[in-house]
C-alpha cells in the first residue's frame, strides 16, 4: 500500500463503515491534494458526514485506511488527528456556550495542548495578536466579552468558523458552514474561504449548488457511501450518472 | 451587556483577599481555645468545598465520593500521629487487641513523621488519578461517574470496618497525643492549629483560584460545556478530567489529615455517603462556579449546624435538605449566583444613571 502514497496530502483508502449492518461507507477512497477546497456532495444519507466523522476520529472505521501526510492516522483519537493540523467544524455549530465569544476563540488557540504545561500558562503566547485577528475576520470584535450561548444562528457559526482559524490547522473539514445563514453571510463566508483555502486545504460538506459553484476547486460525489464521480463543477453537472441520483430516477436499493 | 463587577478579576482577588484576610485575624481577637479549634474545623470543611468547587464547578465534574480522599488522607495522618506516640518496637494497642503480634508491613512507613504525612495527601492523590484515569479514558461521565465514586465510598467504608486488626474497625484511631512536626507539639486547641489550617486553606484556594484562571482552568472549564468540541481542538480530555479531580482529591487529602490533626481521631465514619454528599451540598449552597463562595457556603451550613442543630437535633438534618432543594431550584448558582446576580442589576443601575449625568463609572463592591 505504502508505494501509493506518495505526495497525496490526504489520501484515503477502501474505507468502510456500517451501523448495525447498515453500510453507510463502501469502498470509498478519495484523494485530497494540497491547498484546494474540495466539496463532498451528494444526497442525503450517501454517507458525508460520517466521511468527515471518519478522518477526524469521531468514528472509526470497520475496514481501510487514512493517511495524512503519509502517516496513517485510522483509529486514532480525535484529538491526535486534530494535534496533527486537522480543524473541524460541526453540522450543528458546537461553540461553548458558557463561556465568553473571547474565552471560546482563546481555548481554540490549541498550539500548546499539554495539560501540565498549560497549568503554569496564565496566557498562551501570540493568542491575543491571532484573536484579534480572527475576530475581525469573523466579524465578532464587538461581541467578544458576550457568552457564546446568547449570540445568534448566524453569529454561532461565525464564532465556529473563527475557532477553527484560531486553531490553525493545515486541514479544514467544515460541514454545513453556511447552513442558517442570510444571503450577506454567505457572501462574506464565500470571500473568507476563497482567501483561506490559498494556504490551507479546506474539505466542505454541503448540499447548495450556488454555494458550491462559488467555492469549489473539486467536487466530489458521493452516493451510497463510495464515490460516484468527482471532477470540476462542470464535468459533474454533464455527468449522467449524477443526474439520475440528483433527479432520483435511479432505482432506490 | 454591562460590565458586572462579579466578574472583574481584579475585584475578585481583591474579594478573596479581604475575606482571607477577615478569616485571619480572628486569632488576634479571641483566647477561646475551645472556639478557635471549631473554626479550625469549619477551615477544613471549606477546603473540602473548595475541592469540590474546583473540580464540581469548574469541570463539571460532580463527585459524591470526596470522602475518599478526605477519610484516606485523615487515616494517614491518624496513622502518623499513632506511631509517634509509640515507643519503638512497639505496636498500637488496639492491634495487640486484635490478637497482632507485629506490626502489618503498611504500617511500617508511618514511623517516619514527613514520610507518613506525604502518604497521606499522595496516596489519595493516586488512587483519584488510577481510579479517575480508568473513568474518564473510558468517557464516563455526569452522572455514571458520580454513582461511581459513591460505590467506591461505600466499599472503602466497608474494608476499613472489616479490616478491624489494623485499622480498628468502626472505632477508628484516637492517637494519645497531638501531632508533634520537628520537635513542636501542634496542640489542637491553640491558635498554632488554627493558623497552621488557615495557611493550608489560603495556599490551596489562591492555587485553585490561579488555576481556573491558567490555560488549563480554560480548557477545564470549556470542557464542561462540551468534552467532544474540546477533543477536536486538540486537547486530551481525560488526561485534563483526571488531573482536575486529582488535584482536587489531594486538596481534600491535605483537609482530611489536618481533620485529623484537630480531632485526634479518625474513623470510618469520614467514609460515611453522608458526609460527602454534605461537602456537595456546602459547595451547592455557597455556590459551586466560585471557589470562595463554596468555602463560605461550607462556614455557612456548618455554622448554622453547630449553633441551630443544638436546638434542632434531628429536625437539622431535615431543614439542610429542604435549603438544598430551594436552592437547587430557586438559586442554582447559590449564594455566589445571587451575588453575581445582585451586583449585575447594581452595575446596570449605576451604568444608567452615568448615562443620564455623564458621569465617570464607579465600580461597585467586590462579590
Amino acid at each position: 500500500m505504502s508505494g501509493d502514497m506518495i505526495g497525496g496530502f490526504l489520501k484515503i483508502r477502501n474505507l468502510r463503515k456500517s451501523f448495525g449492518g447498515n453500510q453507510v461507507i463502501n469502498d470509498f477512497s478519495l484523494d485530497v491534494t494540497e491547498r484546494r477546497l474540495q466539496c463532498l456532495v451528494g444526497p442525503n444519507g450517501a454517507g458525508k458526514t460520517t466521511t468527515i466523522d471518519l478522518i477526524s476520529g469521531r468514528q472509526k472505521p470497520d475496514s481501510g485506511h487514512i493517511w495524512l501526510r503519509g502517516d496513517d492516522i485510522t483509529g486514532l483519537g480525535e484529538h491526535e488527528i486534530a494535534r496533527r493540523g486537522v480543524g473541524r467544524k460541526f453540522q450543528i455549530p458546537a461553540v461553548l456556550k458558557g463561556l465568553s465569544v473571547r474565552e471560546n476563540l482563546e481555548v481554540a488557540f490549541s498550539r500548546e495542548t499539554s495539560a501540565l504545561r498549560n497549568m503554569f500558562r496564565l496566557r498562551a503566547p501570540g493568542c491575543d495578536e491571532k484573536l484579534a485577528e480572527v475576530a475581525r475576520t469573523v466579524r465578532l470584535t464587538g461581541r467578544l466579552d458576550t457568552e457564546a450561548g446568547l449570540l445568534s444562528h448566524g453569529e454561532t457559526q461565525w464564532l465556529e468558523i473563527g475557532m477553527v482559524l484560531m486553531q490553525d490547522p493545515e486541514i479544514l473539514l467544515l460541514d454545513e458552514p453556511v447552513a442558517g445563514m442570510t444571503e450577506n453571510e454567505i457572501e462574506l463566508t464565500v470571500e473568507i474561504l476563497n482567501r483561506l483555502k490559498k494556504t490551507h486545504t479546506i474539505i466542505l460538506v454541503e448540499h447548495d449548488m450556488n454555494f458550491v459553484r462559488k467555492i469549489a476547486d473539486i467536487v466530489t460525489v458521493l452516493h451510497m457511501g463510495a464515490l460516484l464521480a468527482q471532477g470540476s463543477l462542470e464535468d459533474i453537472e454533464k455527468d449522467e450518472r449524477v443526474r439520475a441520483v440528483y433527479l432520483g430516477t435511479e432505482d432506490a436499493h | 451587556m454591562l460590565d458586572n463587577p462579579y466578574h472583574n478579576k481584579t475585584l475578585q482577588w481583591l474579594a478573596y483577599a479581604a475575606v482571607f484576610l477577615l478569616i485571619g485575624i480572628v486569632p488576634l481577637l479571641t483566647d477561646d481555645d475551645f472556639l478557635l479549634n471549631q473554626l479550625a474545623t469549619y477551615g477544613v470543611y471549606g477546603l473540602l468545598a473548595v475541592s469540590i468547587s474546583l473540580c464540581w464547578g469548574s469541570g463539571g465534574i460532580l463527585n459524591l465520593g470526596q470522602g475518599i480522599a478526605f477519610g484516606l488522607g485523615a487515616y494517614g495522618m491518624a496513622m502518623t500521629m499513632q506511631m509517634q506516640s509509640q515507643a519503638p518496637g512497639t505496636i498500637p494497642p488496639f492491634m495487640a487487641n486484635n490478637a497482632l503480634e507485629t506490626l502489618p508491613i503498611f504500617w511500617e512507613p508511618f514511623w517516619n513523621t514527613g514520610l507518613g504525612i506525604a502518604l497521606a495527601l499522595l496516596v489519595p492523590t493516586l488512587f483519584y488519578l488510577i481510579f479517575g484515569g480508568l473513568m474518564f479514558v473510558a468517557r464516563v461521565s455526569g452522572p455514571f461517574f458520580a454513582i461511581m465514586t459513591l460505590a467506591i465510598l461505600s466499599a472503602l467504608a466497608t474494608v476499613f470496618v472489616a479490616l478491624q486488626p489494623y485499622t480498628n474497625g468502626v472505632n477508628g484511631i484516637s492517637p494519645p497525643t497531638g501531632l508533634v512536626i520537628a520537635g513542636t507539639k501542634i496542640d489542637p486547641y491553640s491558635s498554632t492549629a488554627y493558623w497552621l489550617v488557615f495557611a493550608l486553606l489560603l495556599i490551596c484556594t489562591f492555587t485553585a483560584k490561579l488555576l481556573t484562571q491558567s490555560r488549563f482552568g480554560l480548557v477545564v472549564r470549556a470542557l464542561k460545556d462540551d468534552p467532544e468540541r474540546v477533543r477536536f481542538l486538540g486537547y486530551n480530555v481525560a488526561v485534563y478530567e483526571t488531573l482536575v479531580y486529582a488535584l482536587s482529591g489531594l486538596m481534600a487529602a491535605a483537609a482530611g489529615a489536618s481533620f485529623a490533626v484537630l480531632t485526634q481521631y479518625v474513623s470510618p465514619a469520614q467514609f460515611e455517603v453522608g458526609f460527602s454528599i454534605s461537602a456537595v451540598i456546602w459547595a451547592a449552597i455557597g455556590g459551586r462556579g466560585s471557589l470562595l463562595w463554596a468555602m463560605l457556603g461550607a462556614f455557612t451550613v456548618q455554622g448554622a449546624q453547630s449553633y441551630a442543630g443544638d436546638a434542632f437535633l434531628n429536625t437539622w438534618i431535615l431543614i439542610l435538605g429542604f435549603s438544598f432543594i430551594l436552592v437547587v431550584r430557586f438559586l442554582p448558582g447559590g449564594f455566589a449566583g445571587l451575588a453575581e446576580l445582585l451586583l449585575g442589576r447594581l452595575a446596570s443601575l449605576r451604568g444608567g444613571r452615568r448615562e443620564e449625568f455623564g458621569q465617570a463609572p464607579a465600580k461597585g463592591a467586590a462579590k
